[in-house]
């Protein structure tokens, strides 16, 4: 660290950059600025392909949000204030809710409070012409336009980042909202039933296990 | 849009928290056009640039809450932008195109030659820097910013950077002394 009240005024000019007084240094000093300036003046820039990618993400991202403020909304406690005739309208509700809750608990879902780890996992797909690409899962009951992928214009990859529970997922990329493609990179692919095979993916509490 | 050109940083953030996220336009499209040139400069790179700042919008919109003070979303954004751009470069280490210092169209052969030619010593020349002096430098030299300003958007003292901008400058003056 410098401190400012020890440097010379001299110094300062030196830091600053600022020529000598002979014509010599100043020219050369005014070349080296031109140079620069000329440099700077001919790159080429990102345009409003990047804003059109950025607030394409953004938006679905607030899809998400919606749904996650629903999901918070709905699992946290609640302060409300009960009049007798709401309170009785409340008690016959919840009875309601937990007759379901507790047939589908028998059934075999998972509870509400289940503690599996969940991992954030990238996805990445090289698929340079497509238009768009969306992955599709056991994790989200292989909904094709749920996952949005987002592709970097340099390098034609199609990336995605999703939280996923421990345990073994399949999952595929589907291309241009028709075409199904497993991922060229999974350790294992398994037979779909419907003659293409899934990619698998396995997650461990402390990240991917395989993939 | 116009209207909402004009607002003020905090402005936007706080409408893009409280769910307007269409206001989030406003402020990528405001530091997309300020801040180009300094990710193209800092990547080597228009495409990888272009990828930086995509990405790094992206995890502002993510974290935009942890922006503690949406006055200075500018810095608070340059920081994020700038890490992004050394991570993107450290992974690719690609250098600049041809055709991303494209020299003006209505000189003669002789000087675009002469132009790219120096284009790429420069492109070289900041290859060499470390990250600190190569934001430091650009932001000077090519972005024209006022030690204040820099200090500001990086967050350092401004003493500290004259002297990593002037070492950056003395580097950079070696490689082009053919040139200039």
């Amino acid at each position: 660290m410098i401190d400012g009240s020890h440097i010379s005024p001299d110094v300062h000019r030196l830091l600053d950059g600022e020529p000598g007084g002979s014509p010599e240094d100043r020219a050369a000093a005014d070349r080296f600025q031109t140079a620069l300036d000329t440099y700077g003046a001919a790159l080429r820039l990102p345009g409003r392909d990047v804003d059109i990618a950025v607030m394409t993400a953004v938006r679905r991202r607030r899809g998400r949000a919606r749904s996650g403020m629903f999901w918070r909304w709905l699992v946290q406690p609640q302060a409300v204030q009960l009049r007798p005739a709401m309170a009785a309208a409340a008690i016959i509700a919840a009875l309601a809710v937990g007759i379901v809750v507790r047939q589908a608990t028998l059934g075999g879902s998972p509870g509400v409070g289940s503690e599996t780890p969940v991992m954030l996992v990238r996805f990445e797909l090289a698929a340079p012409r497509a238009q768009t690409v969306s992955l599709a899962g056991s994790f989200n009951d292989w909904s094709a336009g749920e996952e949005d992928m987002v592709k970097s214009p340099a390098t034609g990859l199609w990336t995605i980042t999703v939280p996923l529970p421990s345990g073994e997922h399949q999952y595929m990329f589907v291309v241009d909202g028709e075409q199904w493609v497993p991922d060229p990179n999974a350790h294992a692919q398994v037979d779909d039933g419907f003659g293409q095979s899934n990619s698998v993916i396995v997650v461990g509490p402390r990240g991917v296990v395989r993939s | 849009m116009t209207e909402r050109a004009n607002l003020p940083d905090q402005v936007l953030v706080r409408h893009v928290l409280s769910g307007n996220v269409e206001d989030y336009a406003v402020l990528v499209e405001r530091y997309r056009t300020q801040l180009a040139r300094y990710a193209v400069s800092l990547c080597g790179d228009s495409d990888i640039a272009a990828d930086a700042m995509q990405e790094s919008f992206v995890r502002a919109f993510d974290s935009l809450a942890s922006c503690r003070d949406p006055a200075k979303f500018r810095s608070w954004f340059t920081r994020i932008l700038t890490n992004q751009c050394h991570n993107m470069r450290t992974r690719t280490r690609t250098h600049v195109a041809l055709d991303d210092v494209d020299a003006a169209a209505n000189e003669s052969a002789d000087t675009r030659l002469t132009s790219n030619e120096i284009g790429r010593a420069i492109e070289e020349a900041l290859d060499t820097l470390t990250p600190e002096q190569r934001e430091a430098f650009v932001l000077k030299h090519i972005e024209g910013y006022s030690y204040s300003e820099m200090a500001g958007l990086l967050d350092s003292a401004v003493d500290a950077l004259k002297m990593r901008v002037y070492r950056a400058r003395e580097i950079v003056k070696e490689r082009l002394q053919d040139f200039v």
